[in-house]
């Protein structure tokens, strides 16, 4: 244990899952104090370009997009799952099979929906709003209802006392200049203000577990403070609010880098190798990116995590190594459903391996209070399309990992509406299906769980109450 | 030209659905007696668009008949006049509106949107406050210090000068160059660079806009890290040193014994902020870095080091780092303050990166605003070799260039496309051709149109095979490629439309996407991209699902019948139909694999016909003022760092003007662009009008 030293960076990364490993130093590094509080956590875990219904959601095995499927010519009606609204036994669908070994500590919820807002292409808003804040149609100024998101807001809670009050991770390793910011982003700190992620592991490595080059620029921050303070002055009102980024980016940093001072000491005590190059392939890449988000969770660097394994839309193909022998564009598949069905089982089946992955990794991480780091957190699964083919905003495929310490429920299957489904286009726009509830609701419910003091998210109409113990 | 509705956001389905409801014309308002756009409005629009509830579109224009001024409303006065004018409404199918009126309901509409805008100058919409984008952070740095190395590798740039070729002083290109790709699927890694500098991630391009849309960067502690970082790796690298630091006598040497130390520091200190900050500090701002100097000096530090200390500071402090426009109360007032505002904007837009001393000086001066400095400025920066950073941005961004890096035509269709494992393909040979026109055009000075329609091109041996010429030399290597500047005789060729880059990138692996080309065409070369697609493309049924023996324009035929699609359709499938005869990889076919004649023809603005891609280069040529139009709204968006709006629309029309008797030559289009209203900034004072000749 004293000397990691020949220890290889990956093995030691994996090392941080196991509780043998971790517990006797990552504790101690966490706890900080004789009073140690098992904190309140979060991570959202986002998949791009939705998934195929028929294979994700309970009773849907009937549904399936035709060949030569277009919007209006097919029987919605014949996709729903006509299962009741309320709570279920969770049946494990062909793509959910991963989560198997978690079957009592993961809750499907069937049923929430969201709006898109007109004037964007339909991709832009997937993934830039799913945990926003602002309702549709909200903001004027913007084609976009995106506020801060959900991850922030509760870091403003829950994430005061880490060095970082969130962290965003992404498995986007596109090189093209293809798709804007909107395409590629879960987490804002405000309308238009991306919260940019980590993708590169060795940077996200280097950043989170060694601080010793953040000293060197600790002197310039006075002066460049106080230089910005004069050159405020000098912008009209609106460049004065954004320019509010700059001491915000400044402020947080030299938190960070206070705090990460008080873990130095157990932070050194990590010597390792850092070997690092070459491709990796795209599963080793999503699991080693995650390995961090969890290491970083378990080790107190933050309570509030992002994690988007790729971005929307985005045409570039990926090499999906354990799939394809060529790399497959998964959003030029989920155009045409008829042809690349099984496909794209594959690729949401691929996607949920990794989830569980990760979620098996936090469930073997245990903490002082008994309980593992799963059932600590919520760790939720979500993606902003219903299904890839019809492009709804409706019916999302949502799974919540964890109990957040015992406020939720686990093992069960929430359905809020009696049809969720397939939806089609009618004069134009998608209808949503009679029952549903919006998604805010669900951000709604976690927030107030973690003690957040909010009527309202979004366009929330309430919080669901048969998700709570 | 795309705009932003601060207030009204058409649901496109609804948008598009305006171009196809019938609407009922009565008769003429030309026969009426009194030309009105009341009056037409009545005749042609409100049928659908108010009467008896009837909102297509989400656009009420009954309110409008009745007495309410249009001009409350520029972005809706803006709408119809596009609509109208690019004879999107009203829809086919219905009685049109001719020509002559047409032009005349044009004419009244710009007229209300000039006054419904001018104004007070304030209206005017500004750029936010942006930082630096990566590109420009780099070339930045590089021209402080007068790096003779790159800061970090830019995969930004696509195209390399290997052979000196880019002499813009000469106005002259050569007739042979040579070039190198940027790796596809690498990031460029030829030139020499700064060690231990790592750079932070590239700047996304705003959809149908450039990266250095403001709204588009911001920052966040992540980055700030970054920038902390970069500022300290920078000056403790090994290659901060005085072979690379071209200014490293006047900042960052030893000091001499027997002079005086903070007089020195002082003298070093003053050049280096103003460079830095792209004005002359003022003595509070002055006394901030200096005393940090002197304290370092106090401690022991020798003065060169302590400078690079300074500079390492000042890599991380807002003023450099951020682009904008002061404007507080006292700044108004101050005319070299808006003249040092110009210079930026200039030299980021020009050189993507700080203004040399020169521009400073007139600025300080403020002179440069006045239009025969501000002539002489821009022709001094046209023929400075930094201007290779705007050819090496605004072309590939404005051509969308990046698509073609993932392009990757069938690998069994068409074998002959890559040509060596694991990543070289045609593309790299491709993606250079359009950029060295464009270099042509802007160094030589030449018209516009030639971008449309040209006598010569450029051309690797390899591009030569693959358009089925007679290669010229050798086939080359991926890397560094061999062009040549070729005459043109076919017409078929020339000009950047069907450059083998832009037919390639607009196509998938299989087949072409005419849809996906007329897109292009509308957003590239008439800056009036379409609205989003509605959420439901019914994909088009891959080749072996469908009868062989159709057309693509047999294929599409459906999308045209179904109401939601038709609309956009009737937009963009003459455009893109119109490239037919360049298959998916840009070679020319006559007929498709089952033996059918390709069908080129259709009907620009549905007023010119063509048959073939001749005709349709002819076409966009009797319309080339909407060219030239839609080229300098894409300049401006690109050096102002904002999306255009309404109020900057009669700019465009006068910059269009004043290029028109200058033959359309580029340059004179830059110039134009830069003494605009919207480029030369709100508080400038000028007259409305833009008539100068240069």
């Amino acid at each position: 244990m004293k000397t990691m030293k020949n220890i290889g960076r990956r093995t030691f990364l994996r090392g941080l899952g196991t509780s043998a490993l971790a517990l006797p130093w990552m504790e101690s590094l966490a706890v900080g104090s004789k009073n140690y509080k098992i904190p309140q956590r979060a991570a959202f875990y986002y998949v791009p370009i939705g998934v195929v219904r028929k294979t994700f959601f309970p009773g849907e095995g009937q549904s399936s997009v035709q060949r030569n499927f277009n919007n209006d010519n097919f029987d919605a009606e014949s996709t729903r799952s006509n299962l009741g609204v309320g709570l279920h036994d969770l049946k494990l669908t062909p793509t959910m099979k991963p989560l198997d070994g978690l079957k009592d500590k993961v809750t499907l919820i069937t049923g929430l929906d969201r709006t898109f807002q007109p004037g964007t292409d339909v991709h832009a808003q997937c993934a830039s709003c799913f945990l926003s804040s602002a309702s549709p149609f909200s903001l004027k100024h913007t084609p976009y209802p995106q506020a801060r998101s959900l991850d922030h807001i509760l870091a403003d809670e829950i994430g005061k006392d880490t060095p970082f009050k969130t962290l965003e991770f992404s498995c986007n390793s596109h090189n093209d200049n293809k798709e804007s910011i909107q395409f590629d982003n879960i987490s804002w700190y405000g309308t238009e203000h991306v919260a940019p992620s980590m993708r590169d592991p060795l940077l996200a490595y280097r950043r989170l577990f060694k601080s010793d080059e953040r000293s060197a620029y600790k002197n310039i921050t006075d002066l460049v403070l106080d230089d910005a303070r004069s050159l405020r002055k000098d912008l009209g009102y609106s460049d004065q609010q954004k320019f509010g980024e700059y001491f915000e980016s400044i402020r947080t940093i030299e938190q960070q880098i206070l705090r990460l001072d008080g873990m130095r000491n157990e932070l050194s005590k990590v010597d390792l190798d850092i070997p690092m190059d070459g491709k990796m392939p795209r599963g080793e890449y999503i699991r080693l990116m995650g390995d961090l988000m969890v290491a970083s969770l378990q080790s107190g660097l933050t309570n509030v995590a992002t994690f988007m394994v790729g971005p929307e839309r985005w045409d570039t193909p990926y090499l999906f190594e354990s799939l394809f022998d060529k790399p497959k564009s998964h959003h030029m598949m989920s155009h045409n459903q008829g042809k690349f069905v099984e496909d794209l089982i594959k690729v949401d089946h691929f996607y949920m391996e990794q989830f569980a992955y990760l979620c098996e990794k936090m469930n073997r991480i245990e903490e002082a209070n008994g309980k593992t780091l799963l059932d600590n957190i919520l760790f939720t699964y979500g993606s902003g399309l219903g299904d890839g083919s019809t492009h709804q905003y409706s019916a999302l495929p949502i799974l919540i990992a964890g109990s957040g310490g015992g406020r939720f429920i686990t093992g069960k299957h929430l359905n809020v509406s009696a049809k969720s489904g397939l939806v089609k286009k009618v004069n134009g726009t998608f209808k949503t299906p009679d029952g549903g509830e919006p998604l805010a609701n669900l951000w709604l419910t976690q927030a107030k769980a973690m003690g957040l003091e909010l009527d309202r998210f979004a366009d929330s109409t309430g919080t669901i109450s048969s998700l709570l113990v | 030209m795309t705009f932003r509705f601060p207030n009204v956001y058409l649901a496109p389905e609804l948008f598009l659905r305006m171009v196809l409801v019938l609407c009922f014309l009565s008769q003429s308002v030309l026969a009426k007696k009194e030309f009105s756009i009341e009056g037409s409005f009545e005749s042609y629009c409100i049928e659908c668009h108010g009467m008896k509830g009837k909102v297509k579109g989400e656009v009420n224009l009954i309110s409008f008949t009745e007495g309410k001024d249009l001009k409350g409303d520029p972005e809706l006065l803006q709408t119809i006049m596009e609509v109208i004018d690019f004879g999107e409404m009203p829809p086919e199918g219905n009685q049109p509106i001719d020509n002559t009126e047409r032009k005349m309901i044009v004419a009244e509409l710009k007229k209300l949107l000039a006054e419904s805008v001018s104004g007070s100058e304030k209206d005017l919409v500004k750029a936010p406050i942006r930082r630096m984008t990566r590109f420009q952070y780099a070339n930045a740095v590089k021209d402080l210090l007068e790096l003779k190395v790159e800061v970090f590798p830019l995969p930004e740039k696509m195209m390399r000068d290997r052979s000196g070729y880019f002499k813009p002083a000469s106005g002259k290109m050569p007739a042979k160059m040579m070039v190198s790709s940027r790796p596809l699927g690498k990031s460029g890694l030829i030139e020499p660079r700064m060690d231990g500098v790592a750079p932070f991630p590239q700047d996304l391009r705003a959809e149908n806009g450039y990266d250095t849309q403001g709204d588009h960067l911001s920052l966040s502690p992540l980055l700030m890290e970054d920038f902390f970082r970069l500022s300290q790796s920078i000056v403790k690298s090994p290659s901060f040193n005085p072979k690379n630091v071209g200014v490293w006598t006047q900042y960052f040497e030893k000091s001499k014994r027997g002079i005086n130390q903070m007089d020195e520091l002082k003298s070093r200190l003053q050049h280096l902020l103003k460079r830095a900050f792209r004005a002359p500090v003022d003595d509070k701002t002055f006394s901030k870095y200096y005393s940090f100097a002197e304290q370092e000096m106090n401690k022991g530090m020798e003065m060169g080091d302590a400078m690079k200390d300074v500079f390492s500071a000042i890599l991380a402090s807002p003023r450099f780092l951020y682009l904008y426009d002061r404007g507080g109360e006292e700044s108004r007032e101050s005319e070299s303050r808006q003249n040092l505002d110009l210079a930026s904007r200039l030299s980021f837009f020009l050189w993507g990166s700080v203004p040399d001393d020169q521009l400073l000086d007139v600025a300080m001066e403020a002179t440069l605003s006045q239009d025969e400095q501000l002539t002489k400025q821009v022709d001094r920066m046209l023929t400075d070799e930094k201007l290779k950073r705007f050819c090496d941005s605004f072309p590939t961004q404005w051509l969308q260039l990046d698509r073609i890096i993932s392009a990757v035509p069938d690998e069994k269709k068409y074998r002959d496309f890559y040509y060596g494992p694991p990543l070289y393909r045609t593309t790299m040979d491709m993606m250079m051709e359009p950029l060295l026109l464009f270099e042509t055009v802007l160094i030589e000075d030449r018209s516009v149109l030639e971008l449309i329609d040209s006598n010569y091109t450029f051309r690797s041996a390899r591009l030569s095979k693959w358009y089925g010429d007679a290669p010229n030399g050798k086939l080359g290597g991926p890397v560094t490629i061999r062009f040549t500047r070729q005459s043109v005789k076919d017409r078929r060729h020339g000009g950047l439309i069907t450059n083998g880059a832009v037919m390639t990138m607009t196509s998938g692996p299989l087949e072409t996407k005419p849809i996906t080309r007329g897109a292009w065409v509308a957003g590239v070369i008439f800056n009036s991209p379409p609205p989003p697609p509605p959420a439901e493309v019914p994909p088009l049924p891959e080749e072996k699902e469908v009868d062989d023996s159709l057309t693509l324009r047999e294929r599409f035929a459906d999308h045209r019948e179904r109401a939601d699609c038709a609309g956009c359709h009737e937009k963009l499938d003459p455009l893109g139909f119109a490239l037919e005869n360049f298959d998916p990889v840009g070679r020319w076919r006559e007929k498709y694999h089952n033996g059918r004649e390709v069908d080129a023809s259709g009907t620009l603005f549905r007023s010119h016909k063509f048959s073939n891609i001749i005709e349709f280069k002819d076409a966009i040529l009797k319309e080339k003022n909407r060219f030239v139009r839609g080229l300098a709204g894409h300049l401006l968006a690109f050096g102002l760092g904002r999306e255009l709006n309404p109020s900057d629309s009669l700019a465009l029309d006068e910059i269009v003007e004043s290029v028109e008797g200058e033959n359309y030559s580029m340059k004179s289009l830059i110039h134009a662009v830069v003494k605009s209203k919207p480029f030369r900034g709100p508080s400038v004072k000028l007259a409305l009008t833009i008539k100068s000749k240069f």
